[in-house]
């Protein structure tokens, strides 16, 4: 199991807690050390609590874990948020000089650093959690020079003098803390590597992907969590030519991107919660107008407006079936921060290669955590790009009809019609909503209604005999015990794993990326003896699929909390889940 | 673009089942006849078309087209335009289309400025749900689901444009061909959102908008000496509820459209064969 080191800041919103542990999370990385952050908007209490909690290690770590050793406390409110997992080794940094009393539980080290004082000497009080930064390094034996790097990354661009302003106030922190305390009782250390890694979020990795994938046009509506999505974009796709408009709702937003999407740029949408509801209407259009459409979905915490700052899993069977009629589609789940590049990179070549909607379906917990990898994880060498079935002013004659009419619908083998962009020589064709004829025009003609409806399906047989739809596999192969999730709770199963070990527990671990078209996983089934399937959701929708499919019975584990599983927490229940009867 | 387009050219070959006499075949000969005026061919013009009777325009014009969602012909047509600034896109559809299901994105189509054109088919009623009171009914217009009219005043998408920091309004009548072609060609010719409300009268299911009333009340601005770059005129006329007015009211002369402030220029559909050049730098951005 990983050497690892659990950090973290807290305090009201608006203290700047996020910036402050998303430095401290660069410093690290800087030094060579895995990073995987979470953030904290879960309030026990009530208020506008927020922490950032940082879990590293030289080895690659990808679940929080319940313990915090180190806490940077700005209000009393933190530490009792954070009771559970603070321990008897802990330290707790807060600045005994501000009004509060601290109330720190004798066991644990309370190292009192005069945050504001010593941030005004190096410039000014708004610096007091740099501070507490330094203070952190000293406690860890962290060398504050990798600190340096991350703040001239961070202010760099608000001139030198703030920079040695902040670099000075992290000085300040750490030799408060030399000169009055001594903690290497702790035994806390920080060991630094060679390694270059990236410290990324998964809705980054998606903004990355859609640009490396040649997505060249986004329209959204701001909407937690999938904004941030929309921000990495704005002022990064310019630079290839590309452009994000700001809708003035989803209905908009999502006809807006299959708008550029009939004219023939790789267009996306992202969207989350409420906005997904509003995105359904146009749902039909995409797939019957047979338009190539990213649209993904940063599932949060609902139904309404539910918990918006916190985890679910939820939005699978609207994914699945959102939309009047029948929607032929296809819905992919990243799996982790990589996969939400990778994955995107994939759904933009399904969409143009079978003209359809592609979902894909990512959460709050992957869009704002940020973890650490190396760079070569984002080969861009490794981007392929096809565009399906588009055709030039050459290859459209091919698909004239006698009276010279492009068939932009054509019936073909593999359902898959050519495609015409505007610009395109006698291209021009109409697609529309309304059931239609090859060359898109409205009929009611049963024959022609039912062969557009099975060349829309007969896509999606292609794709599943043409495309990769396997899982991802860890843990014992030929364990008994098999556990099955989807999306975001790959890593903190694959830790449990180390948990479960320990115990002399095997497990074969399958994370499904794929929910529609879906590997069969009937074989797997079969040869094991426990099947648990594990998603942040009340329901077990994916749970419900399964036992569709193989037509037996799995167990459950759910959480909808709000907050994503831990790695421990989750070799817990999977061990009481194994000793628990299988659902009548 | 040749030289030598037709007019016909933009026609398809299906013939329109509107009701014989409906204005929208006056509204649609308009449109294409001014499509070919200014130069455009079916291959690079893209025509978005609502749901309504009016709609059906996709089906009887050729070009590029779609037919979609009712009320969001607008969202698509901004998408076209921002993918592909090298395209003509002329947006049209219904008053239902356009001021009720769809008002939300009208008024956010006119402030956003793209160059296009908003072509609204006007006949004062729901024709395709067989006549219903629309956001342009009159008040007291009694219809199966307003049995003593709807009691509340019509909307007035001019000053609803105009509000919204329109660049250019105009109204025509689908009857009065030339006129009417006239100001969708001033439309589609204009550096921004071109928008043109049509008076097209719906035979089947509005006796009181009718080609005679519009014969007998269209007051028609050029014959008015009225000068379409003068905002306190124009907000005259277009507050004026007494009188239908034909003719461009406003035209902002310094009108500069979407893409120019934006700087989107680009035809997005040409992109490389994988990850572009310096896509590394995204990743090392993250360092
Ligand atoms: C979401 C949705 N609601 C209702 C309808 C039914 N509907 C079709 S056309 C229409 C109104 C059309 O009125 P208008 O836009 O004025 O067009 P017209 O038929 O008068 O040309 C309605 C309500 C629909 N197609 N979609
Ligand atoms: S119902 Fe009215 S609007 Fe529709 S086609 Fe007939 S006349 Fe035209
Ligand atoms: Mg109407």
């Amino acid at each position: 199991m990983a050497e690892d080191l659990n950090w973290a800041v807290g305090g009201e919103a608006g203290d700047g807690i996020d910036s402050t542990g998303k430095i401290f999370a660069q410093a690290l990385a800087r030094a060579g050390r895995h990073v995987f952050t979470s953030k904290d908007f879960a309030s026990r209490i009530r208020g506008g609590y927020t922490a950032y909690k940082i879990r590293t290690s030289v080895e690659e770590v990808q679940s929080v874990v319940d313990r915090l050793d180190i806490l940077v406390a700005l209000t009393q409110r933190t530490i009792d948020e954070n009771l559970d997992e603070l321990h008897d080794g802990s330290a707790i940094i807060y600045d005994g000089e501000r009004s509060w009393e601290a109330e720190i539980p004798d066991e644990m080290t309370a190292v009192d650093v005069p945050l504001k004082s010593l941030a005004e000497d190096a410039g000014g009080a708004i610096m007091r959690n740099i501070v507490a930064l330094g203070a952190a390094c000293e406690i860890t034996g962290f060398d504050v020079e990798y600190l340096d790097e991350a703040l001239e990354k961070r202010f760099g661009g608000k001139g030198s003098q703030i920079v040695e302003n902040n670099k000075e106030a992290a000085r300040l922190g750490q030799e408060y803390v030399a000169e009055n305390y001594d903690l290497e009782h702790l035994g806390y250390s920080v060991e630094t590597t060679d390694n270059d890694y990236v410290l990324l979020n998964g809705n980054e990795a998606i903004g990355m992907g859609a640009i490396a994938a040649g997505c060249r046009f986004y329209a959204g509506y701001p909407i937690t969590p999938a904004t941030s999505i929309m921000e990495y974009l704005t002022g990064r796709i310019e630079d290839y030519g590309g452009h994000v408009v700001q809708a003035e709702d989803e209905l908009s937003a999502i006809n807006m991107a299959l708008g550029g999407a009939r004219a023939g740029a790789r267009a996306m949408t992202a969207t989350s919660g409420a906005g997904i509801d509003l995105m359904t209407e146009t749902f039909g259009l995409v797939a019957t107008s047979e338009t190539p459409l990213v649209i993904a979905d940063v599932q949060r915490s609902g139904p309404s407006t539910g918990m918006p700052t916190k985890q679910e899993q939820g939005d699978l069977n609207m994914a699945l079936y959102g939309g009047h009629g029948e929607v032929p589609r296809f819905v992919i789940t990243p799996t982790s921060i990589t996969e939400c590049f990778w994955k995107t990179v994939e759904a933009f070549n399904l969409a143009e290669k079978y003209q359809t909607p592609v979902f894909l379906v990512s959460d709050l917990a992957m869009s704002v955590t940020e973890q650490t990898f190396p760079p070569e994880a984002f080969d861009m060498d490794d981007v392929e790009i096809d565009r399906g079935k588009l055709v030039d002013d050459d290859e459209v004659d091919e698909w004239l009809d006698a009276q010279g009419h492009f068939r932009a619908h054509a019936v073909t083998d593999d359902g898959v019609s050519p495609r015409a962009i505007p610009g395109t020589v006698d291209g021009a064709h109409m697609s529309t909503g309304l059931e239609h004829d090859e060359l898109g025009r409205r009929t009611e003609d049963q024959d022609e209604r039912v062969q557009q409806v099975d060349k829309r399906y007969r896509k999606v047989e292609t794709a599943q005999e043409e495309e990769n739809w396997d899982y991802r596999e860890f843990g014992d192969e030929d364990a008994d015990n098999l556990i099955i999730s989807w999306g975001s709770n790959e890593g903190a199963l694959v830790e449990a794993l180390d948990y479960l070990k320990e115990d002399g527990i095997d497990v074969r671990v399958i994370s499904v990326p794929y929910i529609f078209p879906r590997p069969d996983l009937s074989e797997e089934i079969e040869a094991a003896d426990d099947v648990i399937v594990v998603e942040c959701n009340a329901t077990g929708q994916f749970a419900d699929l399964i036992e569709h499919d193989v037509l037996t019975r799995v167990k459950r584990i759910n959480k909808y909390t709000g907050v994503r599983f831990k790695a421990d927490e989750l070799a817990e229940q999977i061990t009481e889940q194994l000793s628990a009867e299988v659902p009548a | 673009m040749s030289s030598d387009v037709r007019f016909t050219d933009f026609k398809s070959d299906k013939q329109p089942t509107w009701c014989p006499g409906c204005g929208d075949f006056g509204t649609m000969n308009g449109m294409m006849k001014a499509l070919a005026e200014t130069g455009n061919d079916p291959d690079n013009t893209f025509v978005v078309a609502g749901i309504g009777c009016s709609g059906k325009i996709g089906t009887y014009m050729h070009s590029y087209a779609l037919h979609g969602v009712h009320g969001r012909a607008l969202p698509v047509g901004t998408g076209v335009k921002m993918a592909r600034p090298d395209i003509e896109v002329m947006v049209a559809g219904g008053d239902g289309d356009g001021y009720s299901i769809g008002a939300g994105h009208f008024v956010h189509a006119v402030r956003r400025n793209v160059d296009m054109s908003y072509v609204v088919m006007d006949n004062r009623i729901y024709g395709l749900t067989k006549g219903q009171a629309s956001p342009t009914s009159r008040s007291d217009f009694e219809t199966s689901t307003t049995p003593e009219g709807p009691k509340q005043p019509p909307v007035n998408p001019l000053a609803l444009a105009l509000a919204s920091g329109a660049s250019f309004i105009a109204q025509s009548f689908a009857s009065d061909a030339l006129r009417h072609q006239e100001i969708i060609q001033e439309a589609i010719e204009h550096d921004g959102f071109g928008f043109v409300n049509v008076f097209s009268p719906c035979v089947t299911f509005n006796d009181v908008d009718t080609y005679d009333y519009f014969r007998d009340n269209l007051v028609d601005l050029q014959d008015e000496g009225h000068d379409p770059n003068d905002y306190e005129a124009a907000k005259e006329v277009i507050l004026d509820s007494d009188k239908e007015y034909q003719g461009v009211m406003y035209q902002d002369e310094n009108s500069v459209p979407y893409h120019e402030k934006h700087g989107v220029t680009e035809d997005m559909s040409e992109i490389p064969d994988g990850a572009p050049d310096d896509a590394m730098d995204l990743v090392r951005e993250f360092y």
